[in-house]
């Protein structure tokens, strides 16, 4: 009864509500075929401006993905120097690469006499539809290198080479699951190797609301929460795997400022992989939408622990017809934990064995 | 003038009403209700979703910390209408829920556990997309506000359609595996489980949470669980992280640890 009287009010008061935002425009539609490449990040224009929310926010909505930036090497290598467009040869080279990658996928046998990969299946895989014209992801310091490390990040870097076995590193048979990088885990891969671009899962979606930005990453299911009020970081004895975060707008750029990690656990590079940070550790991030399917991603990766000088990491994401995010249950099937380790004492027993067998 | 008639509307609504003003919801500008916020189930049903009495834990080192708390349960009628089979399966549940209970190894909690985990979950709400992030095991789930999608495969957290009727949330709720249990007493559903929530703003600050289980091949019929939903009310309230993989690990690959002689 209150509720239709309230409905009458509103119609007497002749309020209007704001029609609710402009409706982003549909995904691009290119052809797989087609191999288009994609530019090198520029600051935004100032020619496209998004959309914005029904409560007034850039509408940066939708699922992303860093697909057209997969095989491009996160450092450059020495000899290119300060390029950071690779040359036509380099991108051919890349191309081949490509395809070379999609039709071994694409097998449904291995060839007589050939090692059988234990890797993922072939649809699995995801493709850069545009590959980037990038000569590494780094694109500051300017030769796209990874800066000099402190004494005590060289001590780190030594301390992770040491202890940790990764997926699929020869050597000596795993003792623990402690031995495995927090991916292998199915941990977490930090808050950039959760978006630096990797063979698949690099589906990011973002959801706004009024005073809020969630950034979610299939893997391993990470769901950051940013709020935009301007309320201070938690206190420094709140330490997470993912950070606190804190984003603002400047103009359309959505920048979220990270801090309170935990020591010694990820580092910054694929799957959360380099030299484990420290608690100093402060990321810059910055999104900008430049076209209805573009986002140019940024991360100023600050560590002064870790690392000698400030370095930063560029490259797009990009909204494609049909992408969407998929559950990544890592930790509910992480089959090849139990295989490792029980192929690793299985391993022991037959040396043990062995040597038995000698005596 | 306005002002005048929009007073006598209002003085002629509350006494017709013959109450206070209901209490004004926290809306988005198309008028929908806003549920963004830190939220949070008191009470005991992770433990048990029905009645139960304190009990002692499965480790008297803890003494009473280690013990079970007592709560009245948020099933509606507090009968759970099991099929002969199935109501043999949870007894067997609650009797090996040590090695069975998927919580316990840091499986993600599914549908409608993590709503009354001892865990608070942010809801962030925008119109095409609403999500829940859940602090326990950093699990969530994304409700699509849009044109209704089938779900492709079976998964942990399942696949979520949500549409308003007047002030509620409806969420149709498809595609679980299975595999997650309804508690830590052994109640469960099968990958067949079909699940229609409802989320109701009471006030700006109590979520009304009710969800309607239908499982033909474990229940006789439908039934219904409710409870309210409170809003952290603390200053700056965030979610934090609780990534429990770790505190899992020695107990499901311990056994797999290299031995020192």
């Amino acid at each position: 009864m209150s509720r239709r009287l309230l409905v009458v009010i509103a119609a007497v008061l002749l309020v209007s509500v704001a029609v609710a935002g402009q409706t982003p425009a549909p995904a691009r539609q290119t052809a797989p075929s087609s191999r288009q490449t994609t530019p090198v990040p520029k600051t935004a224009t100032k020619s496209w401006a998004p959309p914005k929310t029904a409560w007034g926010d850039p509408d940066l909505q939708g699922t992303w993905t860093s697909d057209d930036s997969i095989g491009v090497p996160l450092q450059r290598p020495a000899t290119i120097g300060e390029r950071l467009v690779a040359t036509d040869a380099e991108i051919a080279q890349r191309e081949v690469n490509i395809t070379r990658q999609s039709q071994a996928d694409e097998q449904e046998f291995a060839a007589p006499n050939a090692r059988a990969g234990t890797g993922p299946p072939g649809h699995w895989g995801e493709r850069a539809r545009r590959p980037s014209k990038q000569t590494s992801l780094i694109v500051d310091p300017p030769d796209g290198r990874i800066p000099a490390l402190t004494a005590e990040g060289q001590k780190k870097q030594a301390e992770a080479a040491a202890a940790r076995i990764g997926a699929g590193v020869g050597g000596r048979p795993a003792a623990s699951w402690e031995d495995f990088t927090y991916y292998i885990r199915c941990i977490t891969r930090g808050v950039t190797g959760s978006i630096f671009p990797v063979i698949y899962g690099n589906g990011a979606q973002i959801v706004q609301s009024p005073g809020y930005v969630t950034i979610l990453h299939e893997m391993v299911h990470e769901a950051r929460i940013i709020p935009l009020d301007g309320r201070p970081h938690a206190g420094p004895n709140i330490r997470t795997y993912m950070g606190d975060s804190r984003g603002h707008w400047e103009g359309n750029t959505l920048v979220i400022e990270t801090t309170n990690f935990l020591a010694d656990k990820t580092g910054i590079g694929l799957n959360g992989g380099g030299t484990p940070t420290s608690d100093a550790l402060r990321l810059v991030e910055r999104y900008s939408r430049t076209d209805a399917n573009t986002i140019n991603y940024e991360v100023t990766i600050d560590d002064p622990k870790t690392y000698t000088r400030p370095w930063k990491v560029a490259f797009p994401i990009t909204q494609e017809p049909g992408y969407s995010l998929f559950e990544y249950a890592c930790h509910e099937g992480n089959y090849a934990m139990v295989d490792m380790l029980s192929g690793a004492r299985a391993e022991e027993k037959a040396a043990e064995e062995a040597a038995k067998q000698k005596k | 003038m306005l002002v005048g008639v929009f007073d006598a509307l209002f003085l002629a609504a509350l006494s017709a009403a013959g109450q206070t003003s209901a209490p004004r919801l926290p809306r988005m500008p198309d008028g929908k209700p806003n549920l963004t916020g830190l939220w949070q189930a008191l009470g005991t049903a992770y433990w048990d979703i029905q009645d139960h009495i304190a009990q002692p834990g499965p480790f008297f080192q803890l003494g009473a910390i280690g013990a079970i708390p007592p709560g009245q349960g948020i099933v509606e009628g507090n009968e759970i209408p099991y099929q002969p089979w199935a109501g043999q399966k949870k007894k067997e549940n609650f009797v090996n829920r040590l090695t069975l209970d998927p919580e316990i190894k840091c499986y993600m909690p599914g549908v409608p556990r993590g709503t009354y985990m001892p865990f608070p979950f942010q809801i962030v709400e925008s119109p095409q997309n609403i999500v829940i992030a859940y602090e326990y095991a950093t699990a969530n789930r994304v409700i699509n506000m849009g044109k209704p999608r089938e779900a492709s495969v079976d998964t942990w957290m399942g696949t979520s359609n949500g549409h308003w009727e007047g002030d509620a949330l409806v969420v149709d709720v498809t595609g679980l595996n299975g595999q997650s249990w309804l508690d830590r007493a052994g109640n469960f559903a099968s990958e067949n489980v079909h699940i229609v929530e409802r989320y109701t703003l009471a006030d700006p600050d109590h979520l009304n949470y009710e969800a309607t289980i239908e499982d033909k091949t474990v229940f006789t019929r439908p039934w219904k669980i409710s409870l309210p939903l409170y809003r952290r009310k603390e200053k700056n309230a965030q979610i934090t992280e609780f990534k429990c993989v770790e505190f899992a690990e020695e107990l499901i690959y311990g056994n797999l640890r290299k031995q020192t002689k």
